[in-house]
């Protein structure tokens, strides 16, 4: 079962969406169960995954059929040290936010649990695929039960936010699909045949400035899914109208397919490309860091807040991964899984007073504490994840991030400032929060409305328990994650050094290693070994950089 | 040895034309015409597709054939695609026909019989019979544009189609004559000899050539020939919309390949600055970017259908400029995609058209928007293939119309960079295009009919569930399985004929 375990994780979620389809509308009971049962079949196992060896760079689990040969097209799949924890953190967060639905979603529910379990699937494709045109597939897939998900059950005006959410990440998408058939173009015209495969593609090394535009495409697509400053303006309205589902499967998985996308595919791709866009690409995250930060201090709604703070995080995570270095990357990493965790339960959270207040405003609430105690101390520990306390999980990944990009060499000397100011990021952080967590639970209770209100149940109490768990246990002992990421990573930068070095830098050098480089040698570059396609000579180049650069000679 | 066997799916056509005359001419029971003419539309589309996946070949056919027409395996590609559309189409007509009290047998008869002509265009070698075929085709189209008699839009509709196109037929005919002045040749084969050996007079050719083009490029609706189009799409029943969208626009792009190789692929004319090559990125460019720039300030969803067949046909025209590549492998490529396109846009706008006369009755027929307000909620089942039919026009995965976009593109790029700024001018006019079909999804699902507002009742019609069902199993296969399609394509566009 295990060599076919990526395939079953993507393809449960739509077997369980077709049978949904087929049952009858009026067994909404059975629907709701059935559906979050699924789910959690799906994370339980998902957990399978961690029987991996993480301890190799190497893609574990994988799987490759070929579909359409002439073209190259073929169904490959893997997880490793980068996308082990996104695939867990999909399968994790997805059965919660779904059970989360049910208390506010009545209405079309045999509709909503299929967005769902399509959503479902398209994710964890996007994460597990290693061909470019099954990973584009499935980055297209994600989109349409998303905007279905915000644009029916949104808010009043959900369908001018689902309408942007669409057209703005299609404008990135059809330009990186632009930039994808390129690569391939180039690709044919050196090896002769066509290969969509990344541990092809990865082993091409395309004149720079070729890859500065490829990479701007990717980057584009990418960007606007994170997202990146300026290109965020998207992500309030999305988050704002969706229902409380959407928006946590929105902050938790979605957007952390755009900086996955940088890790997996944009930069590996192109790392010239990525090298000489990457000052600015972690300029604008340090400028999207105080600036998401800024925006949600001065915001009333709760959700747009947490929206807004959505922006600041993903803002930190963008930086640890251009700063190249093994702290900033695992940090990001960690990033990541934590951002999906701790704004996956302040939305759940938003939620839960939404739903017995119908207000998200600021001013409308007001010393809650006194009659949510439980609610309130929730809050707080979410908050304090959020903010990066110690001993919460936000405060390692934000710790690792800013450390890389102090000691980035990637960087270089913009990497102390950068630095300094994605840390008063860390302090804006702490005031917009606090500043949101003051207004509404401590103070006098001064809203009459308020007073009555109950405190959670024990569904929601069920929901953020393995959440609150979870913020404890990354900010006590991540290792238990990191030890699993540190081979990809590692080889992950060596690699793009590697490339770098050949392809950009220094131009001589490369000219030297293309005569000495010797056609039989199959030696592919760092990780990416799937059961080795017939490699094209050309190809070997890369591997042979990096072990001139490992002391080696070519 | 030559045999007929090639030359089956015409004669299945053109034969069953005769026997539904005679057929509605002594029987009462209409709609079985609906059932006789798909039947024989899809014979003979399922001949034409062994055909064209046989790996033995093809027979050549009779002596006196052979100048005229192709039975190649490309022939019988869009011999397959063509009736596989016109066979949906009459499938349509079958519910549509019936509902909106319409139902004349002659409308079959013409549909036959212009699929007929649409063969004999696609396949035609030599400009004499792809005249014959052209006019064959469009003056059924004619009639059955302007078929509901008494509707003034149907009549402006057909009135100006037939104006206009019996105008671009001319200016067409002109060109040919000029090309046969100056070449002393009719078939393809010939004027290319003679262009490529330079005995003939070259502004002539050229003269002749961007005629020639001009004649076809009003077929296929190219900016800024595409007057006629939404108005024609509009008046006319449904069906026959259907029918000119896809089956005229495969039957004419596909004698433009041929053309533009067999007549025009030589150096001289294929030249990228001063050939054809720059008309036809030109063209591409405006049809793509004025389609769907019109297509999405539509408020009918027929007249935002129109203009999106007419960016498709942009979409489309970028693959023709990659028939400028002298590199034979390079312009397969680009054959096949521009084959593949056809039939995903074949199935896709069947899908799409079936949808929204499903979604209309007698006397309600659903045109606009607001017609399609919360339908996804009262008829689920509609719906669906509504929004297969739209995201596959739209070139989403999984679904015939992303791999038709993805190959065409790709060849397009395989060939050099030349191209590169129509590849990324036709993504991103693809994006307004995601627009307009997202606001069908949007109709769909996420708004309520406006209080008062006449609600569609869905037709009740088993021809019409049956093309559903057809077009959408093929949008799906195409775009989850497509290898065997693309390999069929490829291998077919190799041997042009």
């Amino acid at each position: 079962m295990s060599q076919h375990l990526l395939s079953l994780l993507c393809g449960l979620p739509l077997l369980s969406a077709f049978v949904v389809l087929f049952a009858p509308r009026q067994m909404v009971g059975f629907i709701r169960g059935f559906t979050v049962l699924s789910m959690l079949g799906t994370f339980f196992l998902s957990l399978g995954l961690l029987d991996g060896h993480y301890a190799t760079a190497a893609f574990q689990f994988p799987e490759r059929h070929v579909l359409v040969p002439t073209y190259g097209i073929t169904y490959s799949v893997g997880v490793d040290g980068i996308s082990l924890w996104l695939v867990l953190l999909t399968t994790f967060m997805t059965p919660l936010a779904t059970y989360a639905s049910w208390t506010n979603v009545s209405t079309k529910v045999k509709e909503y649990a299929i967005s769902f379990l399509l959503l479902e699937s398209a994710m964890l494709g996007a994460f597990v695929a290693l061909d470019l045109f099954l990973f584009y597939v499935f980055w297209e897939l994600m989109l349409v039960p998303m905007v279905l998900i915000i644009g029916i059950w949104g808010g009043v005006q959900r369908i001018y936010a689902a309408v942007k959410f669409f057209l703005f990440t299609m404008v990135g998408s059809v330009l990186m699909l632009v930039a994808i058939l390129y690569l391939v173009a180039q690709y044919k015209a050196q090896t002769g045949h066509y290969s969509f495969e990344l541990a092809e593609l990865k082993l091409l090394l395309l004149p720079v400035h070729v890859q500065v535009w490829l990479f701007a495409a990717f980057a584009l697509a990418f960007a606007i899914k994170v997202p990146m400053f300026p290109l965020h303006t998207w992500l309030p309205d999305a988050h704002v109208q969706a229902p409380t589902g959407g928006s946590v499967i929105l902050a938790a998985v979605l957007l952390k397919l755009g900086t996955y996308g940088f890790l997996r595919f944009a930069m590996p791709l192109f790392p010239s490309g990525s090298h000489r866009l990457g000052s600015s690409i972690a300029l604008l995250a340090v400028i999207g860091i105080i600036y998401g930060a800024y925006c949600a201090w001065r915001q009333e709604d709760v959700k747009k807040l947490v929206a807004y703070s959505s922006v600041s995080h993903l803002g930190f995570v963008m930086l640890g991964i251009y700063s190249v270095s093994q702290h900033g990357i695992s940090g990001a990493i960690l990033q990541m899984v934590n951002h999906g965790i701790s704004t996956g339960a302040l939305f759940l959270l938003v939620g839960v007073i939404y739903e017995r207040r119908h207000t998200r405003e600021l001013g409308e609430f007001g010393g809650l504490a006194k009659v949510m105690p439980a609610y309130a101390t929730i809050f707080v520990i979410v908050t304090m994840s959020s903010v990066g306390l110690p001993a919460t999980n936000g405060f390692v990944g934000e710790f690792m991030i800013l450390a890389g990009a102090f000691m980035s060499e990637h960087l270089g000397k913009n990497g102390p400032i950068f630095a300094f100011f994605a840390a008063t990021g860390v302090i804006l952080a702490a005031v917009y929060m606090l500043h949101a967590v003051l207004r509404m639970f401590w103070g006098p209770l001064t809203n009459p409305e308020n007073e009555g209100l109950s405190d959670l149940t024990r569904r929601e109490g069920l929901v953020l328990a393995p959440l609150v768990l979870l913020i404890f246990y990354i900010g006590l002992y991540p290792n238990g994650l990191l030890r699993d990421m540190n081979a990809s990573v590692e080889a992950f930068s060596r690699e793009y050094t590697a490339k770098l070095i050949a392809g950009d830098r220094n131009p001589d050098r490369r000219d030297m290693l293309e005569k000495a480089w010797v056609p039989s040698d199959g030696l592919g570059a760092g990780g990416a070994q799937l059961e080795q396609p017939a490699r094209e000579v050309q190809l070997a180049r890369a591997g042979v950089v990096a072990r001139t650069l490992e002391g080696g000679t070519p | 040895m030559s045999s007929l066997v090639p030359l089956m799916p015409l004669l299945v056509v053109g034969i069953g034309g005769f026997i539904l005359m005679l057929v509605d001419a002594f029987s009462d029971e209409k709609a079985e015409l609906a059932t006789l003419s798909s039947t024989i539309l899809f014979a003979a589309a399922a001949i034409s597709g062994v055909l064209a996946a046989s790996k033995t070949g093809i027979a050549a056919p009779p002596p006196g054939v052979a100048p005229f027409l192709a039975t190649s395996a490309m022939a019988q590609f869009m011999n397959a695609t063509i009736c596989t559309g016109a066979g949906m189409s009459a499938l349509l007509a079958g519910g549509y026909l019936r509902e909106h009290a319409l139902e004349r047998g002659e409308f079959y008869v013409l549909l036959v019989l212009s699929a007929f002509g649409a063969m004999v265009l696609s396949a035609s070698t030599d400009l004499l019979s792809l005249f014959i075929g052209l006019e064959t085709m469009s003056l059924g189209v004619y009639c059955m544009v302007a078929f509901r008699r008494s509707s003034p839009r149907a009549a402006e509709g057909g009135m100006k189609y037939f104006l206009l196109g019996s105008f671009a037929a001319a200016i067409f005919l002109f060109g040919a004559a000029l090309l046969y002045g100056a070449t002393g040749h009719t078939d393809f084969d010939g004027i290319g000899k003679a262009i490529a050996e330079g005995t003939s007079s070259a502004r002539f050719v050229l003269l002749g050539m961007v005629l020639v083009l001009i004649g076809l490029a009003f077929k296929v609706s190219a900016v800024p020939f595409h007057m006629w189009t939404p108005d024609a799409y509009e008046g006319a029943v449904t069906p026959a919309t259907t029918f000119m969208s896809v089956v005229v626009k495969a039957a004419a792009f596909a004698v433009l390949i041929r053309m533009l190789i067999a007549c025009f692929g030589g150096e001289a004319l294929s030249n990228l600055v001063t050939g054809w090559p720059a008309i036809i990125s030109a063209l591409a460019a405006a049809t793509m970017v004025i389609g769907n720039l019109a297509a999405a300030t539509q408020a009918n969803v027929k007249r935002m259908l129109a203009y999106s067949s007419i960016a498709h046909a942009g979409y489309i025209m970028v693959g023709l400029a990659t028939l400028a590549s002298q590199d034979p492998e390079v312009r397969a490529t680009a054959v096949s995609a521009v084959m593949f396109y056809l039939a995903a846009y074949t199935v896709s706008n069947v899908l799409t058209f079936g949808s929204l006369i499903a979604l209309g009755t007698y006397a309600k027929e659903a045109v606009s928007y607001e017609d399609l307000a919360g339908a996804g909620r009262r008829h689920p089942l509609i719906a669906l293939p509504f929004v297969i039919g739209v995201l596959s026009l739209m070139g989403f995965p999984p679904t015939a119309g992303f791999l038709g976009k993805w190959y065409v593109f790709s060849a397009a790029l395989a060939a050099d960079d030349s191209l590169l700024w129509l590849v990324i001018l036709g993504v991103l006019s693809s994006v307004i295009g995601a627009y307009y079909y997202l606001r069908v999804v949007v109709y769909l699902f996420m708004k309520a009919p406006e209080p008062g507002a006449p609600i569609a009742v869905p037709l009740r019609s088993g021809y019409v569930v049956l093309a559903l069902v057809l077009s959408g199993y093929f949008v799906l296969k195409m775009g989850i399985t497509p290898a065997h399609y693309i390999d069929i394509a490829l291998a077919a566009a190799t041997k042009l004929g």
